[in-house]
């Protein structure tokens, strides 16, 4: 296994697996934002909105 | 028997580049068998400790919210290690 290095260069190998990683945590917590269930700075959205913005008479 | 590599010009063939030292045999990398060891020791080592981390990660959020619903949506879902594997057998 080791014999990998031999064949690519682990300062090029480091950056490349380092920066996959890093652009794919970015995408993997942005999504996960993005959702109602996971999002876990605000919460779940209102489902109903409508109800909030009646007026009372 | 003979082997593939006892065979001059499948050797030639096989061996990695000659480098400017003396024709001393060149890894595609330019590091030596002993370097090489010794990243991978680093490599697998850094490895080991982030798939452990990230292990950790997944059963924290598993426990606070599971990803993946049943068939009757995220109410009806198994949210145990139990209830999954009675669901397998099952």
């Amino acid at each position: 296994m080791w014999r990998i290095w031999l064949l690519f260069d682990p300062r090029r190998a480091l950056i490349g697996l380092f920066t996959f990683l890093f652009v794919l945590a970015l995408v993997i917590h942005f999504i996960l934002l993005s959702t109602n269930r996971f999002n876990w700075l605000d919460g779940p959205r209102s489902a109903a909105p409508a109800v909030t913005t009646a007026a009372p008479q | 028997m003979l082997k593939v590599m006892e065979i001059p010009a499948a050797r030639a063939a096989r061996s990695w580049p000659t480098g400017l030292f003396g024709g001393e045999v060149m890894s595609l990398s330019g590091l030596s068998e002993q370097e090489a060891k010794e990243f991978h020791k680093i490599f697998m080592t850094s490895f080991i400790i982030f798939t452990v981390i990230a292990i950790v990660a997944h059963i924290l959020v598993w426990q606070w919210r599971p990803w993946l619903p049943g068939p009757n949506g995220y109410t009806g879902m198994i949210d145990t290690l139990h209830g999954a594997v009675q669901y397998l057998v099952s």
